[in-house]
């Protein structure tokens, strides 16, 4: 992943975010070990505390638990967790913005109800 | 704990001065970014640091001493600028064997693999040097010393940007392995913010802004729309800059916290809210005026 440093999105919540989606793929799974915000750091070149403060986010919603003296562990059900905030969350930032972006434009409800499954359609075609 | 301690610390050249009444803490084991822009202070600060030369009045304490003149201060400090000089009799090489006797952490190592890496000959004299090829010579040698402070003065002068970010890469690597104290000074923020932790923004000699990076980059927005939209929602606020872009539309950067309740209000508003790169805000908040260069030729 390459960080976008001209994001609104602060780099510490752009890993906290990759390691979400690393967990979410799989390619970090439950029970197992995180990357240290030392690894973090020479992977993506940041300082320490930058990577330290996008593991904190982590830990503090319990998605990562600390063991001590062997570094930051994935929680059980930190998969099912992360799903369902970015369902709730996520999703509904976007629509809301989606929203208010249709009224803008003047677009009507059963139009934007009818472009959202035409994308949905296009999307399982591919 | 921390390494440097400056309290009320001035520098006068004449009448003018080069540091002006300045006080700050720089903590152990941290790399912080000494931005400022030109003639703003930074190398009359960092070779008062480095003990080079001696503060006006006020206080500095370099490793809890007085840097000045001091032994101890200087055999744990390194000042790493485009300046230095070494005999012409000497090759890269020999400089390399030389200056390792000065410093009691110095890892060959890293000197010799950084000295491969960036294809140095090692029999050539410092002086025949091109400006970049010189910087990056130097610069192996403030990091292969791992001295406990460890200063560059704007170190990737003439280097090319492949260069500079390689130099960036190792400063790091060798920053996890060996935690030390590091002040990089630069005017070019961008390219090194997300290495540093702390970032010290001087000006005219006095201090603009303490704060961890990740703090700067959360600072200001810029808010673009409507002339009398945003002059509505900015009224009282103080600004950071200003510009008009074409008749009717406006572009302003101000403090991020002074709209917090107001965010529902420009996203309802439709204003455009844009991240403000930490070098722009750096040249705001080290401007004389806050039209920047355009207000030297709306004099019609």
């Amino acid at each position: 992943m390459i960080l976008n440093n001209k994001s609104m999105k602060p780099i510490y919540v752009q890993i906290a975010e990759w390691l979400e989606v690393e967990i979410l793929n799989d390619h970090i799974k439950e029970e197992e070990r995180i990357f240290s915000q030392y690894q973090l750091a020479d992977m993506f070149t940041i300082n320490p505390s930058t990577a330290a403060k996008g593991l904190n986010i982590l830990a503090d919603e319990n998605i990562v638990y600390k063991k001590r003296g062997l570094g930051m562990f994935v929680s059980p059900n930190a998969k099912h967790y992360i799903l369902s905030k970015r369902r709730n969350q996520i999703l509904g930032q976007m629509i809301e913005a989606l929203v208010m972006e249709a009224k803008r434009l003047d677009v009507r409800e059963s139009e934007l109800i009818r472009m959202i499954q035409q994308a949905r359609a296009e999307s399982e075609e591919k | 704990m921390s390494t440097i301690q400056a309290r009320d610390v001035t520098k006068s050249y004449g009448k003018i001065k080069a540091i002006d009444h300045l006080s700050f803490d720089i903590e152990e084991n941290k790399i912080t970014g000494l931005i400022g822009r030109n003639g703003a202070g930074k190398t009359t600060l960092l070779k008062m640091i480095a003990g080079y030369i001696r503060p006006t009045s006020g206080e500095l304490m370099v490793h809890s001493r007085n840097p000045f003149n001091s032994l101890e201060v200087s055999a744990k400090t390194i000042f790493i600028d485009d300046n230095m000089t070494f005999s012409n009799s000497l090759t890269l090489k020999d400089i390399l064997t030389e200056v390792s006797h000065f410093y009691t952490d110095w890892n060959s190592d890293l000197a010799s693999g950084l000295f491969d890496y960036f294809s140095l000959n090692p029999k050539q004299p410092h002086s025949n040097l091109s400006k970049g090829t010189k910087s990056t010579f130097n610069n192996i040698l403030g990091l292969a010393s791992r001295c406990p402070l460890t200063i560059f003065d704007e170190p990737t002068t003439g280097m090319d940007s492949a260069v500079r970010k390689d130099f960036y890469k190792a400063l790091l690597k060798d920053y996890i392995e060996y935690p030390r104290t590091i002040i990089l000074s630069s005017h070019l923020l961008n390219e090194l913010e997300e290495i540093l932790e702390d970032i010290l923004l001087i000006n005219q000699g006095t201090k603009r802004l303490h704060l961890p990076a990740i703090e700067l980059r959360e600072f200001a927005v810029g808010i673009r729309g409507n002339t009398q939209v945003v002059l509505n929602l900015v009224e009282g606020k103080e600004i950071l800059y200003r510009e008009e872009f074409s008749k009717g539309s406006l572009y302003v950067v101000l403090k991020k916290e002074l709209l917090r309740d107001q965010f529902e209000q420009v996203k309802q508003s439709n204003l455009e809210v844009v991240p403000v790169s930490t070098d722009d805000l750096c040249v705001y908040l080290t401007a004389k005026t806050n039209g920047g260069i355009e207000d030297v030729f709306k004099r019609s």
